[in-house]
């Protein structure tokens, strides 16, 4: 069975949420779902590899920086900025890392989540990522 | 394949996928996602029983693997549905034959869904687990 079969490769903009807490994944897949995101899920960094690794057209990684598993967010972070340079990457924790964000990230968002101005960060980097894909 | 067919007659019933390879739940939750169920995803048991302990969270169905990582397969967390979610529907798959037969004393008349399936013979599995319920709520 074969991801494009099932119309994964939708022309809704595809957002990657990279969370171990289950619920606070599915609050944030849920909000950014109803903005009329394609929106896939993964666990932990493993699985956010996976995917990036497959077909499946992804314009944005949400990750978690603390998770379970052998990578953590910051360091997928730093994967993906390296392979996929072009992909959007928005990090997010209960504290900002005292080194900042630097290079590996476009944005920083601090837990408790509000719902909103995720969505507004998520929206406005996906605009930024389309505007860069049109320039000659 | 196509999900249009689908969207017309679906109602917004909730299915939990549990599945730990990740290209396996999101292509069946995507697709259950187009035939019109709202889909919350879990990784292993363990997060599908943080889910399911949340009262308001409604779940009808549970689609869960056998065979999965962490402290419960998939034959524990039907056990423990059927305990403490007993109005929860439960459907099984799985790829190893011995488990797939196990698993037909826990799951509903018609039996586990083999791997490797066809989403749309696990959405119509769903749609008449769901009109079964229905039906029997309804005498």
């Amino acid at each position: 069975m074969a991801a494009a079969e099932v119309g994964l490769a939708a022309e809704r903009p595809t957002v990657l949420i990279v969370e171990d807490e289950v619920l606070i994944r599915l609050m944030v897949a849920d909000e950014l779902r109803t903005a009329g995101l394609h929106v896939l899920e993964a666990s932990n960094a493993d699985e956010a590899w996976t995917i990036l690794e497959s077909s499946l057209p992804v314009q944005l990684l949400f990750t978690d920086i603390h998770m379970r598993g052998r990578m953590s967010g910051f360091e997928l972070a730093r994967l993906v900025r390296e392979r996929y340079p072009s992909l959007k990457v928005v990090i997010t924790s209960s504290r900002e890392p005292a080194s900042g964000i630097g290079g590996v990230a476009d944005a920083f968002i601090g837990k408790p989540y509000d719902l909103r101005a995720v969505v507004e960060q998520v929206q406005t980097l996906l605009t930024r990522s389309s505007n860069d894909d049109r320039k000659p | 394949m196509t999900t249009e067919n689908h969207k017309s007659t679906a109602k917004a019933d909730t299915v939990l996928v549990v599945e730990d390879e990740v290209l396996l739940r999101l292509v069946i939750a995507d697709y259950l996602r187009d035939c019109g169920f709202r889909v919350i995803e879990a990784a292993d048991a363990d997060e599908a029983i943080v889910v399911l302990k949340q009262p308001q969270l409604a779940v009808d169905v549970v689609f869960s693997d056998i065979e999965m990582p962490g402290s419960m397969d998939g034959f524990g967390l039907a056990q423990w549905t059927r305990s403490n979610r007993p109005g929860v529907e439960v459907i099984l798959t799985g790829s190893v034959p011995r488990a797939v037969n196990a698993a037909a004393t826990l799951c509903e008349s018609e039996g586990p869904v083999p791997k490797p399936y066809e989403p749309q013979t696990v959405h119509h599995r769903i749609r008449r687990l769901l009109a079964a319920r229905s039906n029997n709520k309804k005498r």
